[in-house]
């Protein structure tokens, strides 16, 4: 009786969730508006440092133990928190990058396509990195260097500036944004 | 004959009579090409119906034997056919990702696995044997089981492609959400009549021909509506990441 309902109330759910996705935007068509269009700021450099193993050491030797699982804790929410933001703006270029793809000129479309494909690699990073975060903070011990999202993340800018030069030759990168 | 069974009737027939209508759109408009899977179930939906309305008119008017043969039968190929559209859907929306690809083959494998586990140990738990009514209630157990996987297997394609961020052509969002729709709706309907044995009550009926006929407007609205052309433009930059990525620009200059 009670694995009926459950069933039952699953399949409701499940169907309102598939209705909502489409309705949100989340799942979106091609040429859909509905996805957010602004870029947060994500300053790399700051994530570095707190994902930097020397960093660590250095805090562990200085500051007593509950101080240091305190500090760490927040670091990584912290890094979670940057690591989130690079996703989210890695969807909005995926989706400038494959409107770029259709372009007719070639070199937009590739540096499009190219784009396109780096932001998507960027979001399966964001997700391993986050898991491991996550693991982190939940485990003390355990070491992570999520540097993949870093170099990914400055190559997608690269091409973000090299699509904005191609399409907009004269204007510089501010315009083709 | 009263309201009630008259709009069982509207409902029973309607959506195959758009189905026929969708089925020669797409041969119109080529379409047949692109989701070809979708095609052959929309045009088998209408061929079932078509024998199962010759059926109950012409051989087996008080819906026994025959009716359950054609409408088994019928059931087990339109689940299959089912599969093969997932299938069909997965591989569009995946096709311009070609680094995705593994990812979403294991993703889709173990989340496969998953739910044919969950399946088969939710119907262990339903006392079969000596049940008078044994047939109908290994036929709800089956179609819980498909609509059961059919239903996590879209949901997990959908949350993929979401966190991903991948676009997809609206004409595939149409048949998915459709599709998804019916198999969500399917499964609890399926888990209830599995535990009350109720086939053939007639507002078990009425919900699950209703559900069948949103689903196919939401196939006809999504399929027949020009496809969008992709366009895309940045409302708001923050000045850090401007600043950051003209640095990356005359740092090219300065190579080249």
């Amino acid at each position: 009786m009670i694995t009926a309902f459950i069933l039952i109330i699953i399949g409701l759910l499940a169907a309102a969730a598939l209705v909502q996705l489409v309705r949100t935007g989340k799942v979106a068509a091609t040429g859909s508006d509905s996805t957010a269009k602004a870029i947060h700021p994500v300053d790399l450099r700051a994530f570095r440092n707190l994902v930097d193993p020397e960093e660590e050491e250095f805090l562990r030797a200085n500051l007593t133990a509950a101080q240091f699982r305190s500090l760490r804790r927040e670091r990584l929410r912290t890094a979670l928190e940057y690591i989130s933001r690079a996703a989210q703006n890695a969807k909005i270029l995926m989706r400038m990058g494959e409107a770029a793809r259709l372009n007719p000129d070639a070199s937009i479309a590739e540096a499009g396509e190219k784009l396109a494909d780096s932001a998507l690699h960027l979001r399966l990073y964001a997700f391993q990195a986050t898991a491991k975060l996550y693991l982190a903070i939940l485990v003390p011990g355990t070491n992570i260097s999520p540097v993949r999202i870093t170099e990914n993340y400055e190559r997608m800018t690269r091409l973000v500036v090299l699509l904005g030069c191609l399409r907009y030759p004269t204007n510089g990168v501010a315009a083709g944004l | 004959m009263n309201s009630l069974k008259l709009l069982w009737y509207y409902l029973w027939i309607a959506p195959h009579l758009l189905q026929a209508i969708l089925a020669l759109l797409m041969l119109r408009r080529k379409l047949h090409r692109q989701f070809p899977m979708f095609f052959l179930y929309t045009a088998f939906e209408v061929v079932q119906f078509l024998t199962l309305f010759l059926v109950v008119r012409f051989i087996d008017q008080q819906l026994t034997y025959e009716y359950y043969v054609v409408y088994v039968f019928g059931s087990v190929v339109s689940a299959t056919l089912r599969f093969g559209i997932i299938h069909e859907i997965a591989n569009q929306v995946f096709r311009n990702y070609a680094q995705v690809q593994k990812v979403r083959r294991t993703l889709f494998r173990w989340t496969t696995v998953l739910l044919l586990l969950t399946g088969v140990a939710l119907a262990a738990g339903i006392q079969v044997t000596g049940n008078p009514k044994f047939g109908l209630v290994v036929a709800a157990i089956l179609d819980r089981t498909v609509s059961l996987l059919q239903c996590g297997l879209l949901l997990c394609l959908f949350l993929f492609s979401s966190y991903l961020g991948l676009s997809w052509r609206s004409s595939t969002v149409g048949i998915a959400l459709g599709l998804g729709v019916f198999a969500s709706m399917e499964l609890a309907i399926a888990a209830f009549r599995s535990h009350f044995v109720l086939y053939g009550d007639l507002y078990i009926d009425l919900i699950t021909l209703g559900t069948y006929h949103v689903c196919v407007l939401i196939w006809m609205f999504y399929l027949l509506a020009p496809e969008r052309s992709a366009q895309f433009a940045l409302q708001t930059m923050p000045e850090h990441d401007l600043e950051a990525w003209n640095h990356e620009l005359q740092r090219l200059l300065r190579r080249l």
